[in-house]
């Protein structure tokens, strides 16, 4: 039960609200938001390229024979640079980046991040790397997929390679620095009363990726090195004729990517967490047990890289790699039941925010067992390398992180912009995305285990009906992002106003305006006694207090739940 | 008191969290950038299980001397290091003085035997390769630290500088000092992987 005094410091409510004009979107600050925003415009403008380069390849396959690309090379060009701008200049600088930085320090209650400046620089090497990843184009554009196997990437691909492994460097020094401000800010800046058992559960999965980004980029900054030596100074570490391995780079690759995968992933299931405790005014169920499973999965992920490379591993270590990844498994599993049981007889408010963070739910678990069965090692030797490993893919990273994305977008629109999202909008945008993505996803299933290879442009002729249901629903899952595009616009324009905390939840991002004033609050916020204590009567009185009325008056019956409300009242709260 | 305990006792609560973020960040950074340095041990692993023996057959293993005794210049540089910043701690500018430039000095003889090193090792072969890449890239860091210490040296302890208070900001030195340790212990990796196994 939470017994908290009620709070008022923090809630900052300037006479004018602060606006954000395009052109600060563009010039060098040092403001936490901006450069959150930063980070999500800049993410959005790759998303939208990541798209339509997948819609492209959507077009090839919708028949078994090579015609909207002129070659293989072509073509392999095109999935090269969807992957790679999809992971690293999409998902995780948006997830990171941008919902790290504008949401982090407000739920922490601080003023800004703990190194703004560097914060700043971090931003802007992402812009350079992208422009250097797209120039690929002219010089030969990089054609070795994103995960760059040599001796494609280093013996048989052109200059745009290098300036692949040159980007991704950049990317990569990005991302640690991001990681350590968000470290030293969680560590240092949580503010009088917030031990780290308080703490809102998107700042421990930030905490669990910044542990997972410190310790594994740096072998991605190794690997990345090596290869451009391989390619501009005649070394040869991969080459075998010069005394190399090609499975160095594997081995390398994957001990940073696998870990990738979680840094793709951990921050959506935070959004999660936020999102379905919130909309079904319940507390999050066992919220030790979720806040530990995200360190759990970011120390079980760096075991299991080498399930990636089953069909060239030493025989020997394939089992206990197969164990260790059925292992990560479980602290997932954790968080997918506390959720379930989460949301259990809540008070569920179906808005977008809670449509996308349910589709996550349904579509994550559906890639966990996929990850599970491609973690069997005889089922992975029998689908490697074929659609069902992009299925897979798809079903965790889209399913699970663009999903998660979308259900923040929703959630937080209104704190960032101070006006709402329209949900009639919002929820065509969701039946769009979530059938358009079953439409393209599920089919890749079956055709996985039909033995269909991925990264070919041509294929079996029987294989076309699936191919075509496949390609025809990716082309709904693209026109799907342009309702939220225009959601955006109209909303922006002429939504309805939010207020400092539209879905009255407890963390502290919430106790202030929206958009928040510069340094974010007036004064030492105080935090809730618990960031999910939601069907009490303390946390009515805590919300009640933030709209200046008095305590021991519920101002909306939802907020308590039933069977709380006569222990709430029996303690005398 | 101390010095530093007394300079810190002066500072208001903003500039006390901001020098506790300064030391925190220093920390995981060096723990993530000394993981490079892993990888390329991992490498040298790896890319060495290939052969028979290592070196490979044919190529000559270099004197263990050149290198041992450049790393004894270093472990003692760092000692110095620590030494330089407890006189300016006591309010010995004098020895402080002394000992940096010390430190450096024993920086720059390390790095000029490792370049001897890698002078005199066969060129081509993955044993010359992988040994002048991880070198060089050990020294790219101990070149870049030893210049940043060098720069704050000239430009902070002027010669009218007699007293630790008008030193200025302390914390570049403390950062000094902590990232010439990140020097030390990496190459101590690289020491035992390059020579020793």
């Amino acid at each position: 039960m939470a017994t908290v005094s009620i709070p008022v410091g923090g809630l900052a409510r300037p006479a004018e609200a602060p606006r954000l004009r395009v052109s600060d979107l563009l010039r060098w600050t040092v403001d936490h938001k901006i450069i959150g925003i930063q980070y999500m415009v800049t993410s959005l403008f790759f998303f939208v390229i990541g798209g339509a380069l997948a819609m492209m390849i959507r077009a090839e396959l919708l028949t078994p024979t090579l015609d909207v690309m002129s070659s293989g090379t072509e073509y392999n060009r095109l999935f090269s640079m969807h992957g790679t701008i999809m992971i690293f200049l999409w998902v995780i600088p948006m997830l990171m980046g941008g919902f790290g930085n504008y949401i982090l320090p407000l739920q922490l209650g601080a003023k800004d991040m703990a190194f703004p400046w560097l914060n700043a620089f971090a931003f802007w090497l992402i812009p350079p790397a992208g422009i250097l990843m797209l120039m690929g184009w002219f010089a030969g554009q990089a054609e070795a997929g994103w995960t760059s196997y040599p001796p494609l990437s280093t013996l048989y691909s052109s200059d745009g390679q290098t300036m692949w492994a040159m980007s991704l460097h950049l990317l990569g020094i990005s991302s640690i620095l991001g990681a350590i401000n968000f470290l030293v800010t969680i560590k240092n800046m949580r503010p009088e009363g917030m031990g780290y058992f308080k703490m809102p559960l998107f700042c421990w999965t930030i905490l669990a990726n910044s542990i997972i980004v410190v310790m594994a980029t740096p072998f991605l900054a190794g690997a990345l090195t090596l290869l451009i030596l391989d390619r501009v100074a005649g070394t040869g570490f991969f080459n075998p004729a010069q005394g190399g391995d090609v499975l160095l780079w594997q081995n390398v690759f994957w001990f940073y990517s696998h870990p990738a995968v979680y840094i793709m992933v951990l921050p959506g299931m935070g959004i999660l967490s936020e999102v379905l405790s919130i909309h079904s005014r319940k507390p999050i169920f066992g919220y030790k047990m979720v806040a530990l499973s995200s360190l759990a999965i970011a120390l079980v992920g760096f075991t299991v890289w080498a399930h990636h490379m089953f069909t060239s591993l030493n025989p020997e270590l394939r089992v206990p790699f197969m164990i260790t990844s059925m292992i990560i498994a479980v602290p997932t599993g954790i968080k997918i039941f506390s959720w379930l049981a989460t949301i259990w007889r809540g008070k569920i408010h179906f808005h977008a925010a809670m449509l996308f963070a349910l589709s996550f739910l349904s579509l994550f678990v559906i890639g966990g067992i996929n990850g599970v069965m491609l973690g069997a090692l005889p089922f992975d030797i029998h689908v490697h390398d074929t659609y069902f490993v992009v299925s897979h893919l798809h079903f965790v990273l889209f399913g699970g992180s663009v999903f998660a994305i979308y259900a923040g977008i929703y959630h937080w629109f209104p704190k960032v912009t101070g006006k709402m999202l329209d949900e009639r909008w919002g929820k065509v945008h969701w039946a769009l995305t979530y059938f358009g993505f079953l439409g393209t996803f599920l089919p890749q299933v079956v055709l996985g285990i039909l033995g269909m290879p991925r990264r070919v442009a041509v294929y079996d002729p029987s294989l076309q009906w699936l191919n075509v249901v496949s390609s025809i629903s990716a082309f709904v899952l693209g026109i799907s992002f342009f309702f939220l595009l225009y959601n955006f616009i109209i909303s922006i324009r002429s939504g309805k106003n939010a207020g400092p905390n539209p879905w009255r939840a407890l963390t502290l991002e919430w106790a202030t305006s929206s958009p928040p004033p510069p340094h974010n609050f007036n004064g030492d916020p105080v935090p809730f006694d618990d960031p999910y204590g939601y069907g009490t009567q303390a946390s009515v009185d805590y919300l009640n207090a933030q709209l200046g009325i008095a305590p021991g008056i519920p101002h909306l019956a939802a907020d308590v739940h039933p069977a709380s409300k006569a222990s709430a009242h029996a303690s005398g709260d | 008191m101390a010095q530093r305990d007394l300079l810190e006792a002066n500072l208001s609560r903003e500039e006390l969290l901001a020098l506790r973020n300064k030391r925190t960040g220093l920390s995981i950074f060096q723990l993530s950038w000394i993981l490079v340095f892993v990888c390329l041990v991992v490498v040298n692993l790896q890319l060495r299980s290939n052969y028979p023996s290592w070196p490979p057959a044919g190529v000559e293993p270099l004197s263990i001397f050149p290198p041992t005794l450049a790393t004894v210049l270093l472990i003692v540089s760092a000692v110095l290091a620590r030494q330089s910043m407890q006189a300016v701690n006591t309010g010995n500018i004098s020895t402080f003085r002394s000992l940096w430039k010390a430190v450096l000095i024993l920086g720059a003889v390390f790095v000029a035997i490792i370049a001897y090193e890698w002078i005199i090792i066969p060129s081509s072969g993955q044993y010359g390769t992988l040994f002048r890449v991880m070198t060089a890239y050990h020294a790219v860091h101990a070149l870049a630290i030893g210049i940043y210490m060098w720069q704050i040296y000239r430009t902070h302890i002027t010669p009218n500088v007699t007293t630790n208070t008008e030193i200025g900001d302390w914390w570049l030195f403390e950062a000094g000092v902590k990232l010439w340790y990140f020097v030390v212990v990496a190459w101590i990796l690289f020491y035992v992987v390059l020579y020793w196994i």
